[in-house]
């Protein structure tokens, strides 16, 4: 059975984690998964779609999720230079209780981007994820991370920050 | 008309050739219908009445495989109201039909039937089918095709390029490639033609993905550095295909996979040996699969294929899915890493491209000096024994080459 205080902390880590991600607080973001860490955007919005046989936007094991950081990092990843202004909205939690002491929250999101690197154009995401997480010292990590955008799908123009 | 032999010089293009909506109605024509254009791959549709919907140009097309295997290539468009016949992606289907007013079509495109067909007086069937691209075409399973039923054969449009595309498929042990991943679409705020460029573009690698080499160790390391002391090339093959080949920087197999090793790897190493021989093998494993540019529209990204669509003027979409080898599926999941690694909105490179295409586009629209330099390396290219001019894989060999052809095909009249 899922506390109310369980129920409250996950809410306030996806609000924490969208603004760290937001802010292009990359270090502080990174430090939120678990070293098992899987962060999956699929190619596609059918729930059948498989990693192990279709391409995806993103399917980082934690070795390449620490890679992507770094890129963020070295200050010269021109589609990220300067970083998106951002904000999102988290919305329609859904937290269920998963083997080994997980938890698993769905959770919608609208994120506007202003793409400042060339046109300065205003880019509309949203989509649903759905964060697996687990205590580590106390404190709730994430282990799993699927992003599915509504247009998935579609043509989209760069995702070179953190969604 | 536009003069297209005063905006393309041996040394300097014009500004206007990607900012210029006439020059792109005119590539539409004269590149994309009157042209050979790639489509698709054969594996996408193995059997009949599977296709996917494509684009020669700006013009919507179905690749569809008929019920005795052949593929055609149809305009997306029923004669009726010009509904989009096929709305999806991809499908399998026993006709065609539009959901507009139920006209059906067969696989080849001809028109099976209209409703209430009473109210039509002597209405010709033969007359009203799906218009078909009059030339289709296919190499290694590489579908082509042409709107226009004049000009020279595919075979022509190749000519000694089939050897790019060979060596991609060669490396699979049975010889045959499966795009079978699905496709990643990228869309780029600048004109088509620079992703061909960029694509064979072998000098911004050390400036435009600092960020990946200053954060990991790559193949292209190599070609970052002293001039003088990297050995990748590039190649002009003629009809504006165009190379870069790494691979006389290599030193080892696999040096294009990043390094690999492993069963499989050995697996894999065995069967090509067996097949072509040891010393054809090692040669084949160390030069690795092509970077090139087939005119127009195909890049063989290495272990990507990746498809250049024009939008418009100023508006490209950049495909990719990785070239899976027929018969190891156990090397898949290590290719769509590396497909996503290299390509795709979220990938490590190509995001990084199109940011600097889209700040080209931008800067195109100055008018106080409006030509490009396209002269690098003309002091130090050469003639190979085939042919093909080669030069510093920095050098402006490649834009060259695209740009001799492009004036060649839009100064056709």
């Amino acid at each position: 059975m899922l506390s109310e205080a369980d129920r409250r902390a996950v809410a306030d880590f996806l609000y924490m984690e969208a603004r760290l991600a937001d802010e292009a607080r990359y270090a502080e973001w990174l430090a939120l998964w678990t070293d098992d860490g899987v962060y999956w955007v699929p190619a596609t919005g059918d729930p059948g779609a498989d990693p192990e046989r279709h391409l995806s936007h993103v399917y980082d094991n934690r070795a390449r999720l620490d890679t992507r950081v770094k890129l963020l990092q070295t200050g010269v990843r021109h589609s990220q230079e300067p970083a998106s202004l951002m904000r999102r909205l988290v919305s329609n939690i859904e937290v269920e209780t998963a083997g080994n002491d997980e938890l698993v929250a769905g959770s919608n999101f609208v994120l506007a981007e202003l793409a400042v690197q060339a046109k300065h154009e205003l880019h509309w995401w949203a989509g649903r994820a759905t964060h697996r997480l687990r205590r580590v010292d106390g404190a709730l990590r994430m282990s799993r991370k699927t992003v599915v955008l509504v247009n998935a799908a579609e043509p989209l123009p760069n995702l070179a920050f953190l969604i | 008309m536009i003069d297209y032999k005063t905006l393309v010089q041996d040394d300097r293009i014009h500004a206007s050739l990607y900012t210029d909506p006439r020059v792109f109605a005119d590539e539409m024509e004269r590149i994309f219908h009157r042209g050979w254009v790639f489509v698709g791959h054969e594996s996408e549709i193995p059997r009949p009445g599977d296709y996917v919907t494509r684009h020669l140009g700006t013009e919507p097309v179905i690749m569809v495989r008929g019920h005795d295997g052949a593929v055609s290539v149809l305009v997306n468009r029923c004669r009726h109201r010009g509904t989009l016949v096929c709305p999806a992606d991809r499908g399998s289907v026993r006709t065609l039909t539009c959901p507009y007013h139920g006209w059906t079509y067969d696989l080849r495109g001809d028109l099976l039937g209209v409703p209430y067909p009473g109210g039509y007086a002597g209405f010709d069937k033969s007359a009203n089918g799906l218009p078909r691209a009059a030339r289709v075409d296919a190499y290694r399973g590489f579908v082509f095709a042409s709107l226009c039923a004049e000009g020279i054969s595919l075979a022509e449009h190749l000519g000694p390029a089939t050897r790019l595309i060979d060596r991609s498929c060669d490396l699979s042990p049975v010889g045959e490639i499966e795009l079978t991943a699905g496709w990643v679409r990228h869309r780029c705020a600048a004109n088509w033609k620079m992703l061909p460029e960029n694509d064979s573009d072998g000098y911004h690698l050390g400036f435009v993905h600092m960020a990946l080499f200053r954060t990991i160790q790559s193949q292209y390391q190599r070609v970052v550095g002293d001039e003088r002391t990297i050995k990748a090339v590039v190649r002009d093959w003629g009809h504006g295909h165009i190379e870069i080949d790494w691979s006389p920087g290599y030193e080892g197999p696999f040096e294009w996979l990043g390094g690999a090793s492993g069963p499989a790897v050995a697996d894999f190493a065995a069967a090509i040996e067996r097949r072509d021989g040891p010393e054809l093998a090692r040669r084949r494993l160390r030069e690795g699969p092509a970077h090139a540019l087939i005119f127009p529209n195909l890049f063989l990204g290495e272990t990507n294929i990746a498809i250049v669509q024009p939008v418009s003027v100023e508006e490209c979409v950049h495909w990719h899915t990785p070239m899976f080898w027929t018969g190891v599926p156990e090397w898949n999941g290590r290719l769509l890493r590396m497909a996503e690694a290299g390509m795709g909105p979220a990938s490590f490179l190509m995001p990084d491209d199109l940011i600097i295409a889209g700040r080209n586009q931008q800067g195109l629209h100055a008018q106080t000096a409006p030509w490009l330099l396209l002269g690098r390396g003309l002091n130090r290219e050469t003639v190979d024994a085939d042919g093909r001019t080669v030069s510093h894989v920095t050098d402006e060999t490649t834009n060259r080459g695209f740009w001799r052809h492009f004036r060649a095909v839009m100064s056709e009249t």
